[in-house]
């Protein structure tokens, strides 16, 4: 177990740094001089040679570099153009308020989905399976911040039931962790956000759990089981179990794509999470932020990723011997 | 796709190999004909690709024009009547002309990116299932990597870095999903470098390329192809995305500016018919892809569950 843990470790390490890396050249690729793009075009020459050497700008490559990953692993990721304080005040609590609707929408919308998926692959009736068929490639086409839209112009500017964005009311100041997270205020405004988030999140687990169940359903122990005149529903949890290990395996992608769900779904119901502080970083021109944001959604995604692992190593003990 | 026939040199053979792309084709047309739902998809998307081919001719106005009511003024937001069936937006823009129009870039996204996506995975699967080793290492370590990128925030930081023009959209995307295919295709490969055909033409001289292209990359087209339809499915819903966020190209119309413009004016608490029309097309679309390729997955491989 303890070898497995450090490879994963070192494994997510690699990543992290890898992307780290690709951020730093691609921000060196960029067309045009830093400068001009982030001050003024229009400073003379001295001022611009004396920004650039006070950013370091005319240091050799490989010293920038360095420079940049020290930075980075001391949490300082520079000053933010439009706020004028330190990146890491700007985005700290963001980082919470991501995870605070990312994890329990996509941990709802895969149970849904596997439940979804037991149902319509345990069916004996042709329609109601069709149905199962039919279901979840037509959700998975429904683009996310589309159906964000509509949820808003149905639930909130028609039938009034539910605000139409942010995080909090106007005005309500939480005092402290729990009041913050578990008010009825911030939980009214939960509920479109993650309304959204677990109805996209249902389609594939449904899929790949219904595909799998029928391949269990014809093996010779649940025939065994029926015949020993056990009730459905014990043959069925049999089933189940040993129907659970591809939807396992699917999660270890699923987060890449949760947290690009996640980004639009904060964009349309003005959600101030990490997604959300990404845009308007990019609309506003503040490569700090947009760097430290996206190096901080890398993080959550491998981390997350990484738990995963641990979870996936204390279910299925093969793994870890591999 | 690459052709086979152009790394042959013998004219015999060639034909042989560009028989069997042809045959690999045919296949996939009959897969596809054959299960009710590839029948549905492939009749949608032939609707969206005649709209795409038509929309310059018959879409009733200019997309871009600011249309006039008879009595001089800006036809601002106009619910849906006769002149305009789907009503129009805050510019006077006639929606129905733009939904119509949004498909050519549909299309146009989509097919190319799925284009780049095959060569790129299709290539790296063989190659590194080819040739093991070392070679698979690296290659798979790269897919790794792919994997692990959260890729709507990083196409939306390199849109923001070198502009948001559709060659950019299009390249960065390509540089991210050739990854499932990539996998897919090598363990196929692994599995087919071992069959005896394979040592037949080794022992008669053939060189690593020809086994690559002649014999092992006919056997792994259907399974390309289906990372195709996929590829044009993940490129289009991507590149609305990025429209959506305010990254699209904003010269071009696609479905996902229109759906950022209502959204950002607020046009959505009552001008539904500016939402609906480009969404559902969008969904449509999607639709279309998801089934054909659904159908043509059970076909060709009823245990495949390579979904992401």
């Amino acid at each position: 177990m303890r070898r497995y843990l450090l490879r994963r470790c070192l494994q997510s390490l690699f990543i992290l740094w890898a992307l780290v890396t690709i951020m730093f050249f691609l921000f060196r690729l960029m067309p045009g001089d830093p400068v001009g793009i982030l001050v003024s075009a229009d400073l003379t020459d001295d001022a611009k040679q004396a920004l650039r050497e006070a950013w370091g700008l005319s240091r050799p490559l490989a010293e920038q570099y360095l420079l940049y990953i020290r930075n980075l692993l001391s949490g300082d990721f520079g000053l933010s153009f439009q706020y004028r304080q330190p990146v890491w005040q700007a985005l700290g609590e963001k980082v919470v308020n991501t995870l605070v609707l990312m994890v329990p929408a996509t941990t709802i919308g895969i149970l849904l989905g596997v439940l979804g998926g037991l149902y319509f692959g345990w069916q004996r009736q042709s329609r109601v399976d069709q149905l199962g068929v039919l279901l979840p490639p037509i959700i998975r086409a429904m683009p996310v911040f589309w159906l964000g839209v509509l949820l808003l112009m149905a639930f909130s500017y028609t039938f009034r039931l539910f605000p139409n964005g942010g995080m909090r009311s106007l005005g309500s100041s939480p005092g402290g962790w729990a009041a913050a997270f578990f008010s009825v205020d911030f939980l009214w405004h939960l509920a479109l956000p993650l309304l959204c988030t677990v109805i996209t999140s249902i389609p594939e687990p449904m899929m790949i759990m219904r595909s799998s169940l029928l391949e269990t359903r014809g093996e010779d122990f649940l025939e065994l089981l029926e015949a020993k005149g056990l009730k459905e529903s014990v043959v069925l949890r049999h089933a189940a179990r040993n129907s659970m290990l591809p939807v396992v395996t699917w999660v270890f992608h699923m987060f890449g794509y949760a947290i690009s769900g996640t980004v639009l779904v904060e964009v349309v119901f003005a959600w101030p999470g990490l997604g959300r502080e990404l845009v308007s970083a990019v609309n506003a021109y503040d490569y700090p932020v947009c760097q430290a944001a996206f190096f901080l959604i890398s993080v959550i995604v491998l981390g997350l990723n990484f738990i995963n692992d641990l979870v996936y190593g204390l279910l299925d003990p093969r793994v870890v011997l591999e | 796709m690459r052709s086979v026939g152009a790394l042959d040199q013998s004219p015999a053979i060639s034909f042989q190999g560009g028989s069997r792309v042809l045959r690999a084709l045919r296949d996939v047309g009959s897969a596809l004909w054959a299960d009710p739902y590839g029948r549905i998809g492939a009749c949608i998307l032939c609707l969206f690709a005649l709209a795409a081919l038509a929309s310059p001719h018959i879409a009733p106005y200019d997309p871009w024009a600011n249309n006039y009511r008879p009595d001089g003024q800006l036809a601002r937001l106009e619910g849906i009547s006769t002149r305009h069936w789907f009503g129009t937006t805050y510019y006077g823009h006639d929606v129905l002309s733009q939904t119509l129009l949004g498909s050519r870039l549909a299309f146009a996204v989509g097919l190319i990116s799925a284009l780049l996506i095959g060569f790129i995975g299709t290539n790296v699967g063989l190659i590194s299932g080819y040739f093991g080793g070392r070679v698979d290492d690296v290659l798979m370590r790269i897919t790794d990597l792919a994997y692990a990128i959260p890729f709507l925030p990083f196409m939306i930081v390199i849109v923001s870095l070198f502009g948001p023009r559709v060659e950019v959209i299009v390249g960065s995307m390509s540089l991210i999903f050739w990854r499932t295919a990539a996998r897919v295709v090598r363990s196929q490969v692994l599995s087919l470098r071992e069959r005896p055909y394979v040592l037949a033409a080794r022992a008669a001289g053939a060189g690593h390329l020809r086994i690559l292209y002649v014999h092992l990359l006919p056997n792994v087209l259907p399974l390309a192809f289906l990372y195709l339809v996929f590829g044009v499915a993940w490129a289009v819903l991507t590149e609305a995305s990025l429209s959506f966020v305010g990254l699209g190209d904003p010269n071009r119309v696609s479905w996902g500016l229109m759906l950022f413009q209502a959204f950002t004016l607020g046009a959505m608490r009552h001008a539904w018919w500016w939402v609906v029309p480009p969404g559902g097309a969008l969904m449509l679309f999607l639709v279309g892809c998801y089934f054909v390729g659904r159908a043509y997955e059970e076909r060709i491989n009823p245990r495949l569950r390579a979904r992401s």
